[in-house]
C-alpha cells in the first residue's frame, strides 16, 4: 500500500511553483500588483476596459511588496497541491482498487479498473509492434499507427470478455451440472442466421453424446466451424457470438440454448485459442483464482484452491510471478489451471498447440490427457495439429462440409501421414536459363536484443530468381534476421541491387526490399479493401495493388474479386489476408519480398493458396525469401533451403540439382 | 413480463438519478455563483460544500450504473478503452499538452452510449491520474467534466437509417427504434454497410458516414470549449486569487462576476489550451473516426 514514488511530488512542486507564477503574472496585468507603500518597480499605464467589463482595469504600478503579496496569497493553494504530490508519492492507490474488484457495490467498476491495469503492458507491446509494421509498410499517417492498435485493444477487450463470460462472472444463477452426461447434441444445426459476414457458413444434423473421463479431438479445415461447434458447447457461440442454434444442445443437464455461459461456470472449462489475450488479472495467482473471487468465495479457501490446482500441474514455482512474464507453453499451463479451478465436468480446448515448441507441445498433451483419463474429466479438443493426440484420443470427430463425422483412430493416422506427406504440388522451376546474377548480398549482419546476440553475424548472397526457405526451430532469429535485412540500422549489412538499404529513403527503400512480418495484421488500417489497395497504389505510380491481390488468390481479374474488395479487411480469412498484406507490399515493386512465417495457422487449402501467391509473388519481384518452420512447406516450394541455429547460419544445403 | 417492466422501471429511475445528480454536480462546479444566494455568515461553507458534493456525486452515479454495467463484454470494453484513453492522456501531456483523449470519449460515447461514455470520461481520468500519480482535489471535477463529454455524445441525435435501396435486413432498421427496450441506451445493433458482401457502399450511406463525422466533429469544438469553462468555473476563484480586476468578489453582483469571469476564462484558456483540444479533436476525429467507429461496433455491447 506503501511505496516511494518521487515523480508525482516532483511534478507537484512545478505544478505549484507554475501556479504561484500564474498568479503574481494575473495580478501584474489585471492591476493587482500595486499595493503597499514600498518603492515602485515599474509605472506602467492604466488601462480602464468598458462596457460589462468596466470594473476591471489592466497594468498600472508594480510594486515589490504588491509582487510578494501575490506570491504569498497563492501559498496556501500552492502547498495543498504540493501535499496531494506527497500522498501520491507515498500511498499506491492502484492497490486500493484492485483488492475491491470482482465483490462489492462498484464490482464492475473496480474489475474495469484492474483490467485497465493490466492492459498497459500490452498496449505498449502493441504500440511497440505497430510502428515496426507502419515502417515496413512506409506510411507515416496517424491512423496507420492509432488504427491497429485500437482493433487489437477491441480484439483483447473480446477475448477477455469471453474468458470472464466463461468463468463465471455476472452470473445471476448457478447451475449445478450433472456429471453423466456432459455433452448431448440432437438434430443441431448452426449457424449464423443472416449476419451477412459470415455467409452461408453452417453445421448439420449434429448428432454427439460424449462421456465422462474422454477425450474427444474436432478435426477440419480453417474456417470449417471447429472453433463454432466447440463454442456451441461453450455456450458462448449462442450468447455471445450471435450465432443461432436449433436443436438441443445440453450441457451436463443444463439447456445451452438458455443457459449462458456465466451460469454454468461451475462445471465447464473453457481455454481459449489466444490464452493471453483472456488472463483478467496482473498475477498468476489472481489469474487462477478468478473463477472463483467472481463467485465470492473467501480469499483463503481460493488461495488454498489455487495452490491445489498449481500443485497439480507442477506450476507452483509460477504462482506468484507477474502474467506477463509467463513463456508461451507456461501461459498455457496456467490458463489450464484457471479452467479446472471449479473441477469441470467437461473441459473444452480450443488449438491449445499453436504458438508452442515441442516440450510445451508434449507437457500440455500428457495434462489434457491426465484430465481426461485420470480426472475422469470429459475433454474436447478443436486442433489441426492432430499427430500429438494419436496416443491419447479415444475419439476423433472430423469435419468435412457442413457435415460431422466420426472418424477411426486408423483412419485418422492415414489422414495425418497423407497431410504430412504430400506437400503441395509446385512445378520445378527451370532455372537453367537464368544466369546467376547477384540481387543482394548480406553482409556480417548482427541484431542485439537487450544483452542476447540474437542474429550473429550473418552473410549469405541472393541471386535473381531464387525463392528461399528460412527454416529453424522458435528462437533461432530467423524473424530477426528478416527484419534487420528489411530495416537494417548498421550501413553496409545488406545491400540489394547495389543500394546500401541503410541509406536509402523509406519510399525507395521499399523498391528495394519489402517485409511481410508475422503479425501482418498490423500493415492494415482502412475499412475497405478497397482503400486499403488505393492506399497502397500511391507508393508507386501504375501500381495495381487489387489486380495483384485478385491475382494472388487466384482470380483472373480484380472483377471477379469485387466482393472482397468492399469487405472490410479483418473479414476477410486469414489465407486472403495474407494475400492481401503481399499484395501490398508488392505494390512498390520490391526487388526482394521477404516473408515471415506465411503458413502459420493455416489449413492445406489456404497453404496451397499461400505457396501458389508466393510463386506470383516471386515472379513480381526478383527474389522471395521466406521463414517457416513447417518442413513439407519448405521443401516442397524453396529453390534453396538456408537454416538458422541459435542467431547464426548454417551450412546452406542445396535442394534442387 | 413482469421482469421487463421492473427493468424498465430501474431504467427510468436510473435516468432520474443520472440527470438530477448531474444537475447538482453542475450547480456545484458553479458554486462562485451560488454564494451570493447564501446567506453571509454561510458563505465560507460554499467552496467545502462543492468540494465534497462533486466526489459524492461521482460515487452515488457509479453505484448507480455499476448494476447496468455488470456484464463481462462491458466491464472488457470499458476497462481496456480506459486504458488506451489513459496512455493517450499521459502521452498527450508528454507531447506539451495536446488533449487527444477527447477523440476517443466522443467516438465509444456516440457507439456504446451515454452511460458508458460517462464511466469512461470517468475512468480514464482516474487510471491516467493513477498511473501518473496525479490525484487530488481536482481529480474528481476533472472525471465528471470528461464523463460528460463522453455522455454528450452518446445523446447525440439519430438519424433513421432507411435506406430502401440498400436489401440490409432487420438488423439495420430496428437498430435505430428510439424505444430500444432494456438497456437503455439507443444499443448500436446494426451491422455496418461494409458487412454486407452484397450491397456496395451506395452514395448514401457514405454521405451519411462522413455526416456522422461532421456532427461529431463539431460536438468536438463545442465539447473542447465547454470542457475548458466547466474547468475554469469552480478553480476561477483560487487560480486569480483577490486582489485584481478579474477576482472573484463574492459581495459584487451576478453581471461584473460574470464578466470577470469570461475575461479569466479567455485569456487562461478558451484561446490557448481549448482552441489546441478543439484542432485536435476534429483532427483526430476526421483521421481515425470511421474507423475507429468501424472497430469500436464491430465489438458491439448487446442488452443483456
Amino acid at each position: 500500500m506503501f511505496r516511494l514514488r518521487l515523480a508525482p511530488l516532483l511534478a507537484a512542486i512545478v505544478l505549484a511553483v507554475g501556479f504561484v507564477l500564474l498568479r503574481v503574472v494575473y495580478r501584474v496585468v489585471f492591476g493587482g500588483a500595486g499595493a503597499g507603500t514600498g518603492p515602485v518597480l515599474l509605472e506602467l499605464p492604466r488601462l480602464r476596459l468598458d462596457g460589462p467589463f468596466s470594473h476591471i482595469t489592466l497594468l498600472g504600478p508594480i510594486t515589490l511588496v504588491g509582487l510578494g503579496n501575490a506570491a504569498l496569497s497563492a501559498l496556501p493553494v500552492a502547498a495543498i497541491i504540493v501535499f496531494f504530490g506527497l500522498l501520491n508519492a507515498v500511498i499506491n492507490v492502484q492497490s486500493l482498487f484492485a483488492r475491491g474488484a470482482g465483490r462489492g457495490p462498484l464490482r464492475a467498476i473496480s474489475r474495469s479498473l484492474v483490467i485497465a491495469w493490466a492492459t498497459f503492458p500490452a498496449l505498449l507491446e502493441s504500440v511497440r509492434h505497430v510502428r515496426v509494421a507502419r515502417s515496413l509498410r512506409g506510411e507515416r499517417s496517424i491512423a496507420s499507427l492509432l488504427v491497429p492498435i485500437f482493433e487489437q485493444t477491441i480484439e483483447r477487450a473480446l477475448a477477455l470478455a469471453a474468458s470472464m463470460e466463461t468463468r463465471g462472472f455476472a452470473a445471476t444463477r448457478v447451475v449445478t451440472g450433472v456429471c453423466e452426461e456432459p455433452v448431448v447434441l440432437r438434430d443441431v444445426r448452426l449457424n449464423f442466421g443472416a449476419a451477412p459476414d459470415k455467409t452461408g457458413w453452417h453445421l448439420d444434423e449434429l448428432n454427439v453424446t460424449l462421456k465422462p473421463g474422454t477425450l474427444t479431438v474436432i478435426v477440419g479445415a480453417t474456417g470449417s466451424g471447429k472453433t463454432s461447434l466447440l463454442h456451441s458447447m461453450s455456450g458462448l457461440f449462442q450468447h455471445f457470438y450471435d450465432g443461432v442454434q436449433t436443436g438441443t444442445v445440453n450441457i451436463g443437464g443444463a439447456d445451452r440454448a438458455s443457459t449462458p455461459p456465466r451460469d454454468t461456470a461451475g462445471f465447464v472449462g473453457l481455454i481459449a485459442q489466444n490464452v493471453r489475450l483472456g488472463f483478467t488479472a496482473e498475477t498468476v495467482h489472481d489469474e487462477i483464482g478468478f473463477a472463483l473471487a467472481v463467485r465470492n468465495v473467501t480469499p483463503s479457501i481460493v488461495h488454498a484452491r489455487i495452490l491445489q490446482v498449481a500443485a497439480r500441474l507442477k506450476i507452483e514455482h509460477l504462482v506468484d510471478r507477474p502474467i506477463e512474464r509467463l513463456s508461451a507453453g507456461e501461459a498455457s499451463l496456467v490458463a489450464i489451471a484457471a479452467a479446472i479451478v471449479n473441477h469441470p465436468i467437461l473441459l473444452l480446448v480450443d488449438e491449445p498447440l499453436a504458438d508452442l515448441d515441442r516440450a510445451a507441445r508434449d507437457r500440455v498433451c500428457t495434462v489434457l490427457g491426465q484430465l481426461a483419463h485420470e480426472a475422469d474429466v470429459c475433454v474436447v479438443i478443436a486442433e489441426h495439429n492432430t499427430k500429438e493426440f494419436a496416443s491419447i484420443a479415444d475419439a476423433w470427430l472430423q469435419i468435412r462440409g457442413s457435415q460431422l463425422h466420426e472418424v477411426s483412430a486408423g483412419e485418422m493416422q492415414a489422414l495425418s501421414t497423407a497431410e504430412t506427406l504430400t506437400p503441395t504440388p509446385v512445378a520445378p522451376r527451370d532455372f537453367g536459363t537464368v544466369p546467376a546474377v547477384l540481387l543482394a548480398s548480406i553482409r556480417r549482419l548482427s541484431v542485439r536484443h537487450r544483452t542476447s546476440l540474437v542474429v550473429d553475424d550473418v552473410s549469405f548472397k541472393v541471386q535473381a530468381g531464387e525463392l528461399i526457405a528460412l527454416r529453424g526451430s522458435n528462437g533461432a532469429g530467423k524473424s530477426s534476421l528478416l527484419r534487420a535485412m528489411a530495416l537494417p540500422t548498421a550501413a553496409d549489412t545488406v545491400t540489394v541491387a547495389g543500394h546500401d538499404v541503410h541509406s536509402l529513403k523509406r519510399r525507395t527503400r521499399r523498391q528495394a526490399v519489402a517485409l511481410v512480418p508475422e503479425n501482418f495484421d498490423d500493415l492494415l488500417f482502412a475499412i475497405t479493401v478497397a482503400e486499403e489497395c488505393r492506399r497502397a497504389n500511391r507508393t508507386l505510380a501504375g501500381a495495381d495493388t487489387a489486380q495483384t491481390f485478385a491475382q494472388l488468390l487466384g482470380f483472373d481479374g480484380v472483377a471477379d474479386a469485387a466482393h472482397l474488395l468492399q469487405r472490410h479487411p479483418r473479414d476477410l480469412s486469414s489465407g486472403e489476408r495474407l494475400c492481401l498484406v503481399i499484395a501490398i507490399q508488392l505494390a512498390a515493386r520490391p526487388a526482394l519480398l521477404l516473408i515471415d512465417e506465411p503458413t502459420r495457422g493455416l489449413d492445406l487449402t489456404s497453404r496451397a493458396l499461400v505457396s501458389d501467391a508466393l510463386l506470383k509473388a516471386a515472379s513480381h519481384s526478383a527474389a522471395v525469401i521466406f521463414a517457416t518452420h513447417d518442413d513439407d512447406f519448405a521443401r516442397g516450394l524453396a529453390t534453396r533451403i538456408l537454416r538458422m541455429e541459435a542467431g547464426r547460419l548454417e551450412v546452406p544445403i542445396e535442394v534442387h540439382s | 413480463m413482469t421482469v421487463i417492466v421492473s427493468a424498465r422501471r430501474r431504467i427510468r429511475w436510473t435516468s432520474w438519478i443520472l440527470g438530477s445528480g448531474s444537475v447538482l454536480a453542475a450547480a456545484a462546479f458553479a458554486w462562485p455563483f451560488f454564494v451570493a444566494a447564501v446567506p453571509a455568515d454561510a458563505q465560507v461553507a460554499v467552496p467545502i460544500v462543492a468540494f465534497a458534493l462533486i466526489p459524492a456525486l461521482i460515487v452515488a452515479l457509479t453505484l448507480t450504473l455499476d448494476r447496468e454495467m455488470y456484464t463481462a463484454k462491458t466491464v472488457a470494453l470499458l476497462g481496456v478503452l480506459a486504458a488506451v484513453g489513459a496512455a493517450v492522456r499521459i502521452a498527450g501531456a508528454g507531447m506539451g499538452g495536446v488533449e487527444a483523449v477527447f477523440v476517443l470519449l466522443i467516438l465509444a460515447g456516440r457507439v456504446y452510449g451515454a452511460r458508458f461514455g460517462f464511466l469512461l470520461g470517468l475512468l480514464t481520468i482516474a487510471v491516467s491520474s493513477l498511473l501518473w500519480g496525479g490525484f487530488g482535489p481536482w481529480t474528481p471535477f476533472q472525471m465528471f467534466a470528461c464523463g460528460w463529454v463522453g455522455a454528450g455524445a452518446g445523446l447525440l441525435p439519430h438519424w433513421p437509417k432507411a435506406t430502401p435501396t440498400a436489401p440490409r435486413t432487420q438488423p439495420a432498421s430496428t437498430a435505430q427504434a428510439p424505444s430500444q427496450p432494456a438497456y437503455g441506451e439507443p444499443t448500436q445493433r446494426w451491422h455496418l454497410p461494409r458487412l454486407n458482401a452484397q450491397s456496395r457502399l451506395t452514395t448514401g450511406t457514405r454521405w451519411r458516414g462522413s455526416l456522422e463525422i461532421v456532427l461529431l466533429a463539431v460536438y468536438g469544438v463545442v465539447s473542447s470549449y465547454l470542457f475548458g469553462l466547466m474547468m475554469n468555473l469552480w478553480f476561477w476563484p483560487f487560480a486569480v486569487g483577490s486582489g485584481t480586476g478579474i477576482s472573484y468578489t463574492a459581495g459584487a453582483d451576478a453581471g461584473q462576476n460574470l464578466a470577470s469571469f469570461a475575461l479569466y476564462s479567455l485569456v487562461t484558456s478558451t484561446l490557448t489550451w481549448d482552441t489546441v483540444r478543439a484542432i485536435t479533436t476534429v483532427v483526430g476525429i476526421s483521421l481515425v473516426g470511421p474507423a475507429v467507429l468501424a472497430a469500436l461496433r464491430r465489438a458491439r455491447l448487446g442488452p443483456r
